[in-house]
């Protein structure tokens, strides 16, 4: 990992009473990076959120967010920080550019109030909302609130974003649209900590990812050293077992017709084994992707292919 | 101490400070014993109606009397919580206000008259004092009641009681308790200012019994003697100011003339040892009975409520209600249901007794 | 934060359906009066009531006296209870912390806004009352109001004496505020706030009614709301006055105290 931590926490734990929501984590995020922390519904995800905001007091551990501990720095913290934890909040018989203008009123500013109240527009704007729409929340979509809440995170421009599942809800058109301006915002240098239970959110836009498994950090890497080549092929042979006496020490594993072998070059690979006369159903190199990363990592028991993606989504 | 708890102590020490300081306040210890002679003590006790104050009293009653009509202001007084306002320069120049949730009523006296104040009815009435009357506001306060209860009593008769808190008085305490067989009343505890001697609490017990019966408290008092104008009324231009020839049932029937009575019945003299009228009051300090002559119209209901009561029993003399410590027994004189009543901290023999004198008489 | 806190009040459609429901109580009582004539019997039914027929000067502090037991404490409740735990509900309390707004001050704008909404009833209460007494009830007496002791107040005493009223009023609601705010900071349910500090009033009032719980009864909340009538009599009887402002202030302290403590290191799930 490169820069400076933007968030760090040692040993950070939750306890509810037996139940350990939150198990020592060791939390590492780099200045500018988009960290995707992944981890399936009730895995402990939003209760480490709320512990890096200060919300939830944790029962062990520490929290470094900005290079300050939390919650005890949250005055001077949390104005650097934009989050949206858990769906967004809002007023139900206000409209959303009010409900905005009330939330940026709560805290200290130094804003003028015009500026105050042209930066509202702006980033209703930013998101996609009418900031004319005089509508109340009450009248939104599930999407059109997720973007309000999106909004209010954005509002001072933080220096960290802190998002709980930010496309909820959302149309792939409005998934396309959000993540192009988050990663538009860090390229401006924001760093943002997203976390999600989809994979292929994660894959999209993080550089960095973390694994969270029933409270865990079981995986925590860069996402290119996670899926970089492995150095195996994958043969596919129904002469296996003479394939595998063939190559000796090279043979990693073999499971049927299937096995993987560490080579460097697949084609020489290839030209040995048809060479030996082994027959060669198919051969390439062996590429993980992030799902059988998460899986291995994750103490999940082992799922059938086509329901792997439901563990996780689920 | 974690983080966590410390909030909790500050929560807990506040409660308790709060709940306990009003109570610590309240149960501080009162005055020591008297370093006077008792039977000193005793004539200050009687002096003390010269001594001008003003306060607040609480008194309860738990005497459930007969309701009637006439005796109405005296059921209220003897069976219920009663809250009042005082101001007193003396005798014959005071104000006491019985303080309800919705209104008042208020009693202004001045030398001879007295004029009553009820808000809720927005009527004033002007009437002259008799010697002769039923109880009223102004004597259950403390200082009244105990006068009247410590009259007359004797040095052998009184002991010391631990001295109490009372409306910001170390208060000196005395128990009495009457020798006379004749007497329904157990004890009466009482608690004194030491300078004035001013009663600031009576409670009075029946025989044998373990909670008073009557206890009427000061709970505020200021011993500067109020100004005339706080015991004055004038009354407001809107509400006429009414006239009444007495001011309750028993002033009327001593007017009336309707009997005469001896000065002494059953062995007890009258209370001021003068020859009475048509009304006596007999007795000494808490054993004192009341007689009086009813006419029909008054005696027939009483009668029929008396006859409601439990407890009540039918003599030869008339008819008996026990209540509490008091004895009622209302006679029958020939005619048109008329009688005598009788009531009083005596027992039942001794109204059965004055009952049979009054009617030899007759 | 206060200001925000107001803004929200006022932009809120329930505080004016209570505000409605507080002043058509009163409404419909002056209507009835003045329409059959018959007022309560004197000692009977709440203060002042029986006297207003006639002089109408006194329907502000009958209003009051009618709603105070019951409707103005349920509003205060509801509001109270609603303060935090209604943010929870609606998902805005996190927001509201990570904006950062201290916890502490959260609790004291929320205070703050019961308090006034109910400084903004009563005032509009009276204000209502005082007219219908006027249009719909008796003429006050030209030689000025009468006073419970009998004396006569001038239209600048009862002016004074019905202002200190009503702030007395608004100090009785105080004690209420606290508790609800207490619970609100426990629960996330804000009816479950309101519903248990109605229980407590209740419990309060079954309280004052047993003679066997005396010495709990100068500690009850409710015990000493009434003790504004003593504001009419004369002179004025002020102990009553006193100790229920004491007693609020004990309630404020401890119940105030305690939403802190619990809050200020409660987790936020909602």
């Amino acid at each position: 990992m490169s820069g400076t931590a933007v968030i760090r926490t040692r040993g950070l734990t939750k306890r509810y009473g037996e139940l350990r929501a939150v198990d020592g984590i060791d939390l590492e995020v780099a200045e500018g990076a988009v960290y995707g922390f992944l981890g399936a519904n009730g895995s402990g995800k939003t209760t480490t959120v709320r512990m890096l905001l200060g919300l939830v007091l944790p029962t062990e551990g520490s929290a470094e967010v900005l290079g300050a501990p939390m919650p005890a720095s949250r005055t001077t913290v949390l104005p650097q920080v934009g989050a949206l934890v858990e769906g967004p909040g809002a007023y139900d018989h206000l409209s959303g550019r009010l409900n905005l203008a009330l939330l940026d009123a709560a805290g200290p500013d130094p804003l003028p109030r015009r500026d105050r109240r042209r930066r509202c527009a702006e980033v209703l704007e930013q998101v996609g909302l009418d900031p004319a729409d005089r509508r109340p929340v009450r009248a939104y979509s599930l999407g059109m609130r997720q973007r309000l809440g999106l909004a209010a995170a954005l509002l001072r421009r933080p220096r960290l974003l802190v998002l709980d599942e930010p496309t909820n809800g959302l149309d792939p058109q409005g998934i396309r649209e959000i993540r192009t301006l988050l990663l538009a915002l860090n390229a401006e240098g924001t760093t943002i900590f997203l976390s999600s239970h989809l994979l292929a959110e994660i894959e999209q836009m993080c550089t960095d990812v973390g694994v969270l498994d029933r409270g865990r950090l079981v995986l925590q890497d860069r996402l290119d050293q996670l899926l970089r080549p492995s150095g195996l092929v994958e043969v596919h042979s129904p002469d296996a077992h003479a394939a595998a006496r063939l190559l000796g020490d090279a043979v990693v594993e073999v499971a049927g017709e299937r096995m993987l072998v560490r080579a460097d070059d697949a084609a020489s690979l290839n030209h040995h084994l048809v060479g030996s006369g082994v027959r060669v159903a198919r051969l390439g190199p062996y590429e993980r992707d992030l799902e059988q990363v998460v899986l291995e990592a994750s103490s999940v028991p082992p799922a059938p292919v086509e329901t792997r993606a439901e563990v996780l989504t689920s | 101490m974690t983080p966590v708890r410390w909030r909790w102590f500050v929560v807990l020490g506040a409660a308790v400070l709060l709940v306990a300081l009003p109570a610590a306040v309240q149960h501080r210890p009162g005055g020591g014993p008297p370093t006077r002679p008792t039977a000193d003590v005793l004539a200050r006790i009687q002096a003390s109606a010269d001594v001008g104050w003003s306060g607040r009293a609480q008194s309860t009653g738990t005497l459930q009397l007969p309701s009637s009509d006439s005796f109405a202001t005296l059921g209220t007084l003897l069976g219920e919580q009663v809250e009042l306002r005082a101001w007193w320069r003396g005798e014959d120049s005071w104000r006491v206000d019985r303080v309800r949730s919705t209104g008042e009523t208020d009693t202004f006296r001045d030398g001879r008259g007295q004029v009553r104040w009820v808000f809720e009815s927005e009527r004033a009435t002007y009437s002259p004092v008799s010697t002769i009357r039923l109880p009223d506001a102004v004597d259950v306060l403390p200082p009244s009641l105990g006068r009247d209860l410590f009259q007359g009593a004797q040095v052998d008769e009184v002991a010391f009681l631990q001295g109490r808190r009372i409306a910001g008085v170390d208060a000196v305490g005395f128990v009495l308790r009457p020798s006379d067989p004749a007497s329904t009343v157990g004890r009466v505890e009482a608690w004194f200012e030491p300078t004035t001697w001013l009663p600031l609490r009576v409670d009075l017990y029946g025989r044998g019994g373990t909670t008073p019966v009557l206890s009427t408290t000061l709970t505020e008092l200021d011993l500067r003697p109020p100004a005339v104008s706080a015991v004055r009324f004038d009354p407001p231009a809107s509400v006429a100011l009414a006239y009444e020839e007495s001011t309750d049932v028993a002033a009327a029937a001593n007017g009336l003339e309707l009997a005469d009575l001896p000065s002494s019945v059953a062995g007890l003299p009258t209370r001021d040892g003068r020859d009475p009228g048509a009304v006596g009051v007999y007795g000494r300090g808490p054993t004192t009975m009341i007689v009086f002559p009813l006419r029909g119209s008054v005696a027939r209901p009483l009668r029929e409520q008396l006859e409601r009561n439990a407890g009540t029993t039918q003599t030869s003399a008339g008819t008996l209600a026990p209540v509490g410590p008091i004895s009622v027994l209302l006679t029958r004189l020939p005619g048109r249901g008329g009688g005598f009543l009788l009531a009083g901290t005596v027992t039942p023999e001794t109204l059965t007794a004055a009952a049979a004198q009054l009617q030899e008489r007759a | 934060m206060i200001g925000v806190e107001l803004v929200k009040l006022v932009l809120r459609p329930r505080t004016w359906v209570v505000l409605g429901m507080l002043v058509a109580l009163p409404t419909l009582v002056a209507v009835l009066l003045a329409v059959t004539d018959v007022a309560p019997g004197p000692g009977e039914g709440p203060p002042f009531l029986s006297a207003v027929l006639t002089d109408g000067t006194l329907f502000p502090l009958a209003a009051l006296g009618v709603v105070l037991p019951l409707f103005l404490p349920i509003a205060v409740a509801v509001l109270g209870g609603d303060a935090v735990a209604g943010e929870v509900q609606s998902g805005t309390l996190r927001y509201l912390l990570v904006r950062p707004v201290g916890r502490l001050r959260l609790l004291v704008a929320k205070l703050v806004t019961v308090v006034v909404f109910v400084v903004l009833a009563v005032l509009v209460v009276a204000a209502v009352a005082a007219v219908e007494g006027r249009l719909l009830l008796g003429t006050a007496p030209a030689t000025g109001t009468v006073s419970l002791s009998g004396s006569t107040l001038t239209p600048q005493q009862l002016a004074w004496r019905t202002a200190l009223a009503l702030a007395y009023m608004v100090v009785c609601m105080l004690g209420v505020a606290a508790v609800a705010l207490f619970l609100s900071t426990l629960t996330s349910s804000s009816v479950g706030a309101a519903l248990g500090t109605v229980g407590l009033l209740i419990a309060s009032t079954v309280l004052l009614g047993l003679d066997a719980a005396s010495a709990l009864h100068p500690y009850l909340p409710t015990r000493y709301w009434l003790a504004f009538v003593d504001l009419f009599r004369d002179p004025i009887l002020w102990d009553d006055v006193v100790r229920g402002l004491l007693v609020q202030l004990g309630y404020l302290v401890v119940f105030g105290l305690a939403a802190w403590a619990n809050f200020s290191t409660s987790d936020v799930d909602g």
